[in-house]
This record gives structure tokens, C-alpha cells and sequence, in this order.
């Protein structure tokens, strides 16, 4: 078995890759390398008597010395590889290795090693080359305007952010469906909004807004370019903003539970407090709206007053109870 | 390369554009009023021209056929580039290559760092036929490499991505994010109910 292939590859001539194949002497590398480092060519195929085939048999060529023996040192690196190619191992003055290591050995060298070829290699792409790129570059590049240096400056003067994102990938098809997606962010403090219309504004935009950050992100994917996303964005953010200042007739309809944020006034918590105070004739006898008004000017009422409106605002809270506690002892002199 | 196509038309119909567009409602700063806008002729950078092995006379050739027109520049907040690949010594030496270059054409970096790699996993049946229990396991790895550069011009954008996508290595992924600012638009600065007071239209 071992002899026949041993004949096999004889026959295709003289290969000089140590141990292919031949198990007994392995001392050198057992690799199959993609590249055969001396081919005597001429045995291929037997020599044609006939003399039909004079295009079958390549003259051979002597390989000569690497290009590695007449490098200079202070060559320019940049002319060597100018752009992206493949490993030449004739051409990379390195004594570089790369590949499993034999058992007690080292990597195989460069000679012949096809993972070196396989990986991709940045040697088009020195300090130098890259210095020489962005050279011819430059002009071609614009400044920053100096002044808009923090976030805030740029927030203040464009506060209004599109995002969106570009996808290079090889594959069968150089688009990306997801690429058409654009983010419009807008800070509401930035707007010309009065309290009403950014009241409506929130009503109408649900989700979209992030009351931590006072941003409102609208997301347009319904288009397929991105072109028409931004526009269709831009005109979602027209309409939400002129709506919004629009007062409507049923918006009179609006009733405590509509409402936003809590508010003391005309609330339960404000009749009962006061029928209690009343009550207890803190303020002397009478009855009817003027002993109720001096009620609500006492400053503990004013207090019990913030005291609840933290609560139902912010919800239950150590600090919140306390002065809620506080208002109250105080209210009722305890 | 979709983002590459994308840029080369960009440049393709900015050739035709020339100062004819007035700039609209110019509000800018003072000093942002030198908002420029470079046209490249050329439509491919002379750092991949494998033809010529003379680095010194493609680099002649480009100055002359920069122009400037006066439409205004985009703004740039963030721009955040990932790149995806199944090895890491080769997103390392990618990295090296574009913080160096951002750095030579004076893009400032605000922050270059490396997402946990995704492993994908598969376990197979080993053999064609029954043997169910000897199987065999694969599993893929997806490596990410993330750099966020900050306050950016869109000339010097387009200009820095093309050149970082043209030298993208094979079997590596790149994914570009970028965060426009824009002014707000002049039909959002004042609503239009001020001057033609609205009358219920029927939304009963």
C-alpha cells in the first residue's frame, strides 16, 4: 500500500516535500502543502515521441533567489504593497511561522504555508502607507466648527438627531433591508410648546417619549428608502407639533382622570382637611367660603398641601412619608 | 459594501450639483458660517490602485480635482463603526489600522472598545444513518470590535468610511452608525394656528 502511492507519486515527478506521505521519515513537517516547492514539470505526462503536444510541455524556468536577497533596508515598504494581495513568501524579508506545531517542533515556515495565504494580511496597510493615504487625503476632510465643542452647545443650537445605519457585509447581495430604519430623537424643552400643548403632545405620542431623558424618539420603517423614512419622520414631527396647539371642543371634557399629574385643588384631600379644620374651630366660629380661604392661607395647611402632592407625584418614598408625617403633626398641633 | 455603493453615487451626484443651490435660511453661528462642502471628482482614492506601484504620481493627480461648493456640510454628533469577524488577531490589527488613520486626518475617537464575542453552537448527528449517540459539535464565533468617534463633518465622514471600507479585510462585517444633528426645520418654530385662528373642524 504504503509502495504504491509511494509509486504514484513518483510518477508525477520529483516532489520535494518531505514527508508526504512517507510515514517513516518524519522528522520534518507531515504537512500536505498547497504549494509544491520543486517540480520538475518536464516528467509530467511522459515525454511526447509523437511530437503532437509541443504546448503540453512549459519550458522550464529556473526560480532564481527570493526578491528577499535584494531587499535593501531602508526600501520604501510602501512600493513593495501597495495595495491588498495575497502572502508572497518571497517578498516579506520575515522569518515568519504559523500553523499547529509538530509534536516537540515548531510552526511550519513561510515556505509553502498555506495559512499565511489564507489569512487576511495588512502589510498594505504600515504606519507609513497609512501616513502616506491620509496625506493625499486631507484635503478633502472639513474642521469641526470650533465652537459647537460640548454636547450641550450642540444640543442647544441642533436639537434635533436622525439616526440611522449602514451595513457592508459580503454576501449574494450588497443591501441590507434593516438600513432603510431611521431614529429622529428631539428634546420636547427644545420645542416651542406651551403647557397645553406639551400636555396634548404626550398624549399623543405615548411610548415614544422617555420622561428620564425628555426625549421623543420617533422610528420610521414603514418606506423603503431611507430618504422617505427621514422625510415621513419629519413630517410625523410637523403634525404631532401644530396638533398639539390645537385646542378641540371635546378637549373641555376632561376629567380628573385624564389628568397628568395630580393636583391639590378642588381635590378630596383639600375638602376633607378643611371640613376638619373647620371642625375644630382652629380659626374661631363661622362658616362659608372666607374661614375656608383663611384656612388655605395658614402656612401648615400650605404644607399638608405639598406634602400630599409629593406623594401622589412621586409616589411612596422614605423622605416623602416623613414630611407627610411632619405636615400633619404640625397641622394638628400634635 | 452598501454603505460603499451608497457614498460612491453620493459623490457621483455631487459632481453634478455645483454652487447653483442657494443655501437655505442661512442661520448658522458665525463661526459655523464656513460650512463647506468638498466635491471628489475622482471616483476612486488612490490608495487602491494596485496598477501603479509609484505612490508619488497617483497622489499628484488628486489635488488638482477637489472643488468647493457652498452647500452646507452635515453634522455629525457620533459615528459609530462595529466590525464583526470570526478572528480576533485579525479585528486587532483592523483596529490599529483605523484608529491610526483617524488619527492622522484629526478625527477625534471618543471611545474604542470590544463587545463580548457571540458564540453559535450546533450539535449534529455524526453519521448519515441511526448512531444517535455519537455526534458531533460546531460552533461559530462572531467577534466585535466597536470605535465611536465623535463631532465629525460629513465630508470628513465619507472620507474616512470609504477609506476604511475599501481596506476592509476579507470575512470581516462592518456595521456604521451615524447620528446627524440638524437645526429645527422653519415650520416647527412657530405653530400655524397663530395666524389663521382655527375653527372646529368636526373631529366629533
Amino acid at each position: 500500500m504504503a509502495s504504491h502511492t509511494c509509486k504514484t507519486f513518483l510518477s508525477l515527478g520529483r516532489i520535494n516535500v518531505p514527508g508526504l506521505g512517507l510515514q517513516k521519515t518524519a522528522s520534518r513537517a507531515a504537512y500536505a502543502t498547497g504549494l509544491p516547492v520543486n517540480t520538475s514539470a518536464g516528467n509530467k505526462g511522459l515525454p511526447d515521441r509523437s511530437g503532437r503536444g509541443s504546448s503540453v510541455r512549459k519550458p522550464k524556468r529556473d526560480v532564481g533567489e527570493p526578491r528577499t536577497k535584494k531587499m535593501p533596508v531602508d526600501q520604501d515598504w510602501t512600493a513593495v504593497y501597495p495595495a491588498a494581495t495575497p502572502f508572497r513568501q518571497d517578498s516579506i524579508p520575515l522569518p515568519v511561522r504559523m500553523g499547529y506545531p509538530v509534536k516537540g517542533g515548531v510552526p511550519p515556515e513561510k515556505k509553502g504555508n498555506l495559512e499565511l495565504i489564507k489569512i487576511p494580511n495588512f502589510l498594505h496597510l504600515t504606519p507609513a502607507a497609512i501616513k502616506k493615504h491620509c496625506e493625499a487625503l486631507k484635503p478633502m476632510c472639513t474642521e469641526w466648527p470650533s465652537t459647537l465643542d460640548t454636547d450641550a452647545k450642540c444640543d442647544e443650537h441642533f436639537p434635533i438627531k436622525a439616526e440611522s445605519t449602514d451595513y457592508v457585509s459580503a454576501g449574494p447581495s450588497v443591501r441590507n433591508p434593516s438600513a432603510r430604519i431611521v431614529h429622529l430623537k428631539v428634546k420636547l424643552s427644545s420645542l416651542n410648546l406651551d403647557e397645553h400643548a406639551r400636555k396634548k403632545m404626550l398624549k399623543l405620542v405615548g411610548e415614544r417619549y422617555s420622561k428620564d431623558t425628555d426625549i421623543l424618539t420617533i422610528t420610521t420603517d414603514s418606506c423603503p428608502l431611507r430618504q422617505q423614512n427621514y422625510d415621513y419622520a419629519m413630517y410625523l414631527l410637523t403634525v404631532l407639533y401644530h396638533e398639539s396647539w390645537k385646542t378641540e371642543a371635546w378637549e373641555a371634557e376632561k376629567t380628573v382622570a385624564d389628568m397628568e399629574e395630580y393636583s391639590w385643588e378642588d381635590s378630596p384631600s383639600q375638602r376633607n382637611i378643611l371640613d376638619v379644620l373647620v371642625r375644630m374651630k382652629v380659626v374661631g366660629e363661622g362658616e362659608g367660603q372666607d374661614v375656608r380661604e383663611q384656612l388655605l392661607g395658614r402656612k401648615e395647611v400650605q404644607e399638608y398641601k405639598d406634602s400630599v402632592t409629593r406623594l401622589k407625584n412621586e409616589g411612596e418614598s422614605e423622605d416623602a412619608m416623613l414630611q407627610y408625617k411632619e405636615a400633619v403633626k404640625k397641622v394638628f398641633n400634635l | 459594501m452598501a454603505a460603499s455603493m451608497a457614498l460612491r453615487r453620493e459623490l457621483c451626484s455631487l459632481a453634478r450639483i455645483f454652487s447653483d443651490i442657494s443655501p437655505l435660511a442661512p442661520r448658522a453661528l458665525s463661526a459655523c458660517s464656513a460650512h463647506r462642502r468638498f466635491n471628489i471628482i475622482r471616483s476612486h482614492l488612490p490608495s487602491t490602485s494596485s496598477t501603479s506601484f509609484h505612490t508619488a504620481t497617483v497622489f499628484s493627480s488628486t489635488l488638482s480635482s477637489v472643488t468647493v461648493t457652498e452647500e452646507p456640510d452635515s453634522l455629525f454628533q457620533k459615528v459609530s463603526v462595529l466590525v464583526k469577524g470570526h478572528d480576533k488577531a485579525v479585528l486587532d490589527s483592523y483596529e490599529f489600522f483605523a484608529t491610526m488613520a483617524a488619527k492622522e486626518l484629526g478625527i477625534s475617537i471618543s471611545k474604542v472598545y470590544e463587545p463580548h464575542k457571540d458564540t453559535e453552537r450546533l450539535t449534529l448527528l455524526k453519521s448519515i444513518h441511526i448512531f444517535k449517540k455519537h455526534r458531533v459539535q460546531y460552533e461559530m464565533r462572531t467577534y466585535y470590535r466597536c470605535i465611536e468617534l465623535s463631532h465629525i463633518t460629513g465630508c470628513t465622514a465619507q472620507v474616512y468610511l470609504e477609506y476604511i471600507q475599501r481596506n476592509l479585510p476579507e470575512g470581516v462585517a462592518m456595521e456604521v452608525t451615524k447620528t446627524t444633528m440638524e437645526k429645527i426645520p422653519d415650520h416647527i418654530l412657530e405653530p400655524m394656528w397663530k395666524d389663521h385662528p382655527v375653527d372646529d373642524k368636526s373631529s366629533q
